[in-house]
């Protein structure tokens, strides 16, 4: 399986456009130095800073968007170029394949949650918004692995989807449609969709946050487990399929 | 050209990408309409005649529509090269710019059209909830919103579709920036001269959907004419580079 996550990751070397989709990392980031300049000013509080940069539009439209666009990349690349029917002879476990395209998602979005957290800091200390603070920052820090490992495990479904299909529209079509759902069930239902679930599991300490819904956290990651079940029985069925 | 075009959607017969982009358009409906549940002051905002129309426009241009059909076009634009059909066209000899030209006419087509689709859901939708509320001039100034919608949000991203054409494999790029673009309008839209030079939120100055004075609108048609003039720019290119 190592192996497999290895061969994974070197394959990435070839993928510019991968690396360049790290750069929406930094969209945030640049929006709040923008707001904070005309509407705020500086002596802002860090939480309050970071709440902008990393706890709004980063996981619920922008990291989702991007791991989307990777998963069904990863998936793509190798029905494009016919490569598939050669890796069933080697053979490669289909369960494993998946998961070795899971692990790289994961990787992809702790390292891009560790940039808009470098990014925030940045952002913020150097034209003097925040002080800095080790204690926000480890607060920060602890945060963006949060952010990163759930929303990996709430975009499985696109991941499945991608796995399932030969082409990229769909997989990206619906990669739109999803984290579109998951930001509106935020008002409507938070226990319904994973993504806004990992928001109901984000939001749970963070000062200043209210969330009109009664939180229940359990009932949180059931509901990202569910979905994510259902996204692994879903791949391992359609690339069971696949000759 | 009109031969070209006949060509073109004789192609897309063929291809699933148009139920995918309609489908996408409906499950957008479905979504605004779960987020019209939420209750505010007591009452739902689904029960406010004109909320679904107005608000399925909006949500739709700054999350999802804009990369919707900016995959529509860069697919039509990318497949030629994909497919390795783009040899036999040069081969025949088919002029490279025309041809594109041709395929972007299509895709603002059909941006008309997805935007023409939502409209008619969101209206049965209105119409079955509260039909006595729903006045003609209300009916008509949303059918032109959304009408003017698809024509300037087709205009706005039409220097992507362009970049595609040139860079033939950039369709990621075309998906990731269109989205970036589009819900960049969110912030653009905080401060007045922002909204109004921001092509996406110049589509809404123009459509009605945001209050413009006279030299705003029209500062909205400059902009806008500069994105297709742009586009046309980086078309002019396209025989050399093949050359």
């Amino acid at each position: 399986m190592l192996k497999l996550i290895q061969v994974e990751f070197l394959k990435l070397r070839r993928r510019k456009f991968i690396w360049l989709m790290l750069l929406a990392a930094l969209f945030m980031p640049l929006a709040a130095v923008f707001y904070f300049a005309s509407v705020q000013g500086t002596g802002v509080e860090p939480i309050e800073f970071y709440k902008w940069t990393a706890f709004s539009y980063t996981p619920w439209i922008i990291l989702p968007v991007v791991l989307g666009m990777l998963s069904t990349m990863l998936m793509y690349n190798e029905n494009q170029y016919d490569m598939l029917k050669q890796l069933w002879i080697v053979p490669v476990n289909k369960m494993a394949y998946f998961f070795g395209k899971f692990a790289v998602v994961l990787v992809y979005s702790v390292c891009f949650m560790l940039i808009t957290a470098a990014a925030s800091i940045l952002t913020g200390v150097l034209p003097g918004y925040i002080a800095f603070d080790s204690g926000s920052v480890l607060y920060l820090l602890r945060k963006c692995v949060e952010i990163s490992l759930l929303t990996a495990f709430a975009v499985l479904p696109v991941l499945a989807v991608a796995a399932a299909q030969k082409g990229y529209i769909l997989p990206v079509c619906l990669t739109l449609v999803y984290t579109f759902l998951g930001f509106i069930l935020l008002m409507v239902n938070m226990y319904l969709h994973p993504l806004s679930s990992m928001t109901a599991i984000v939001m749970r300490d963070i000062p200043g946050v209210v969330i009109t819904q009664p939180l229940n956290i359990p009932g949180a990651f059931l509901c990202i487990g569910v979905w994510s079940v259902a996204s692994v029985l879903l791949a391992g069925a359609a690339l069971k399929k696949r000759k | 050209m009109e031969l070209l075009l006949w060509a073109e959607r004789r192609k897309l017969r063929r291809s699933k990408i148009l139920w995918i982009a309609g489908f996408a358009t409906v499950m957008v409906a479905l979504i605004v309409f779960a987020q019209g549940q939420f209750i505010f002051n007591g009452s739902r905002y689904i029960d406010g005649a004109g909320w679904f129309m107005s608000a399925a426009q909006s949500l739709a241009t700054f999350y999802v529509l804009p990369a919707v059909i900016a995959l529509l076009g860069s697919y039509m634009i990318c497949r030629e090269e994909q497919e390795d059909t783009l040899k036999s066209l040069r081969l025949i000899p088919v002029d490279e710019v025309k041809l594109t030209l041709s395929k972007m006419v299509l895709a603002l087509a059909f941006s008309g059209l997805i935007y023409l689709l939502l409209f008619a859901i969101t209206f049965l939708v209105e119409a079955a909830l509260h039909f006595e509320a729903l006045s003609i001039g209300l009916i008509l100034g949303n059918l032109k919103t959304y009408l003017l919608d698809g024509i300037g949000i087709f205009l706005a991203i039409s220097p992507i579709i362009a970049l595609v054409a040139r860079m033939k494999k950039g369709y990621w790029l075309a998906l990731v920036f269109a989205e970036i673009y589009s819900f960049a309008g969110l912030f653009a839209s905080m401060t007045e001269p922002l909204k109004t030079v921001y092509p996406i939120t110049a589509v809404f100055k123009l459509s009605g959907y945001y209050e413009a004075s006279i030299v705003q609108t029209l500062i909205g048609i400059v902009v806008l004419l500069v994105c297709a003039a742009l586009a046309l720019f980086i078309l002019k290119g396209l025989n050399r580079k093949a050359k």
